[in-house]
């Protein structure tokens, strides 16, 4: 086991504001997010300069929030954790020089730490709920999300190999992408996730990139399969948000046949990673592990392997400060530090192959 | 607001942070061409002031920062640290406009009225901005600043963008910077400062095409 200890964790890597108190990694004590969902949602995608300046403009009152609910003293606190990359520059600066001066101006370490690996971490956070406490080494996660798709091996804590990862856009995006396409409201993944559930029929087929033995990903080409699917069915008009051309039948069967594409690769890919490394338990996270459908395809695809399968709840699949305090716990434990000098690292990679 | 307060603006190139007193009083400044990576410097070069001035930072009463227009990356990392200096320290913050600061201490130097200047400022590689009278004013590569006649112009970060005129005036407003930050900031915190939750920068330039759309954020609180 890690040292006792008290994390006080920043996250503002892509549109949410968060801050959470931590205990040994695991217990939450706080966790509030700020999301800028609906207010990205008019522009259909997040605008970086409004997304860093909503970062500023919310990030005093998450911490207020987060450290009233804690009721932690400064004297308890062990660490500030904070995401230094991957992201989006403008909005990682914001919680980087927050988090850096609460640091400096309370005579506290400061533990940088790697968003993705944070997306990892939330498999630790206590959930009573679960059929295993904790995930178990060595194991097989993966990671998907708006920004990040990717299969990772962990046979001890804090150790990664990149087992595999997206050649061109992350899931997440592409269900941002089609969502947009059948006329669907932004964000993607719950509004094709909730027309998906609406389908009668489930006969739409749309193409699976298998990429042959390799554990990567590739969803451009589904996507291009949809819009010419999409384009065909309303004469080429394509459609505007709000105003498909298409049934709403319609438009819950094409979503239906495009999730389905997404999850059976997904889901194939994690259980042959897993069978090929011997893995005891495998991981699920990121914004995307909150679909229903995805997690309960590789809940029982890993039963049948006899395996469990981590989940974290879906507020903590998203972006959220607990999880980047339970990886904070580890790194601290680890000994990392950062200096005064601490910058964003927009493309901050996870591991290796 | 008692004793000393502390005073910062990275919205240029250049970044500044300044120690003032309650009366306004500029006791010292410490500039550095920042570029746009204002982050890395901006706590050490504050830590380095406060021990060569044997100020602590509990003796500090209060934060004042610029809140330009300017570069947006050196005004989040700015308003971020100054944020929490606030918060961290339980102390009063104040925003000043940069451009106010940089319009009176280029008007102190050249002994004219500050309503009589207009301020241009860069806004990315080809647009500039010009602020008067508080409001600022997106001027697109190629467009000319449509000025009255007789209007000062008083130029910061355009070096080759603008004339030399403007450009020797603007190193003047840049020198008076502190000084000026400092006796507004004096005054505005004495007047009970601003929301530290609210404060934004002045003025955000966004991507050609877009345009802020109202919308309200969402809160999610998770305590199991
Ligand atoms: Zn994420």
């Amino acid at each position: 086991m890690t040292p006792r200890s008290l994390i006080l964790a920043v996250e503002s890597s892509c549109d949410e504001t968060a801050i959470a108190v931590v205990e040994d990694g695991s217990r939450i004590l706080a966790n509030v997010v700020a999301s800028q969902v609906a207010m990205h949602a008019a522009s259909g995608g997040i605008v970086p300069e409004v997304a860093a300046r909503a970062h500023l403009r919310w990030i005093v009152p998450v911490f207020d929030e987060a450290w009233a609910a804690a009721g932690a003293t400064w004297d308890d606190i062990s660490a500030v954790a904070v995401t230094e990359g991957p992201g989006l520059a403008g909005s990682l600066l914001v919680g980087i020089n927050f988090a850096k001066t609460l640091a400096y101006v309370h005579g506290k370490p400061l533990v940088p730490i790697n968003h993705l690996e944070g997306h990892l971490y939330a498999a630790w956070l206590a959930d009573e709920t679960r059929e295993v406490a904790e995930p178990i080494f060595p194991l097989v996660a993966l990671i998907v999300s708006g920004g990040h798709t990717f299969l990772v091996e962990m046979r001890d804590h804090l150790q990664y190999r990149l087992l595999g990862e997206t050649v061109d856009d992350a899931a997440g995006e592409a269900f941002d992408k089609v969502g947009r396409l059948l006329g669907l409201p932004y964000p993607g993944g719950p509004a094709i996730m909730a027309a998906a559930a609406e389908a009668t029929r489930h006969d739409v087929v749309f193409p699976r990139a298998w990429l042959g033995d390799t554990f990567d990903f590739s969803f451009s080409g589904l996507k291009t399969a949809a819009r010419r699917t999409i384009a065909t069915e309303t004469d080429g008009h394509g459609t505007a948000i709000g105003e498909s051309a298409l049934t709403a039948d319609r438009v819950a069967e094409l979503a239906d046949g495009f999730q389905e594409s997404v999850v059976d690769v997904l889901v194939t890919k994690a259980l042959r990673a897993a069978r090929q490394i011997g893995a005891k338990s495998v991981v699920l996270g990121g914004g995307v592990a909150a679909n229903r459908v995805l997690r309960d395809r590789l809940a029982a695809g890993a039963r049948g392997a006899g395996i469990p399968l981590v989940v974290p709840r879906p507020a903590l699949c998203t972006d959220n400060g607990a999880m980047i305090g339970a990886a904070g716990a580890r790194r601290w434990a680890a000994g990392s530090r950062a200096g005064l000098d601490l910058d964003a690292r927009p493309s901050l990679p996870l591991a290796r192959r | 607001m008692a004793g000393r307060f502390l005073a910062i603006d990275t919205s240029g190139t250049n970044a500044l942070v300044a120690l003032g007193d309650a009366d306004g009083t500029l006791l010292t400044e410490r500039r550095w061409p920042a570029g746009y990576r204002h982050g890395e410097e901006l706590l050490t070069r504050i830590d380095e002031m406060l021990a060569a001035t044997a100020v602590s930072l509990a003796e500090l009463g209060g934060i004042v920062v610029g809140t330009g227009p300017g570069a947006f990356t050196g005004l989040r990392v700015g308003l971020a640290t100054a944020k929490a200096l606030a918060r961290g320290l339980d102390i009063p913050i104040a925003g000043v406009a940069t451009s106010e600061a940089l319009l009176a201490a280029a008007s102190l130097a050249g002994a004219f009225e500050p309503q009589r200047a207009v301020l241009l400022l860069p806004a990315g590689p080809s647009d500039r901005v010009v602020v008067s009278g508080g409001a600022a004013r997106l001027i697109r590569g190629g467009e000319e600043a449509e000025l009255e006649l007789g209007t000062i112009v008083v130029a910061v970060d355009l070096p080759g963008r603008a004339l030399e005129e403007a450009l020797a005036l603007g190193a003047e407003a840049e020198a008076g910077l502190a000084a000026a930050l400092v006796r507004l900031g004096a005054r505005r915190l004495a007047a009970g400062g601003d929301d530290v939750a609210r404060l934004v920068p002045e003025y955000v330039t966004l991507p050609r095409g877009v345009s802020v759309a109202k919308g309200e954020v969402r809160w999610s609180h998770d305590h199991r």
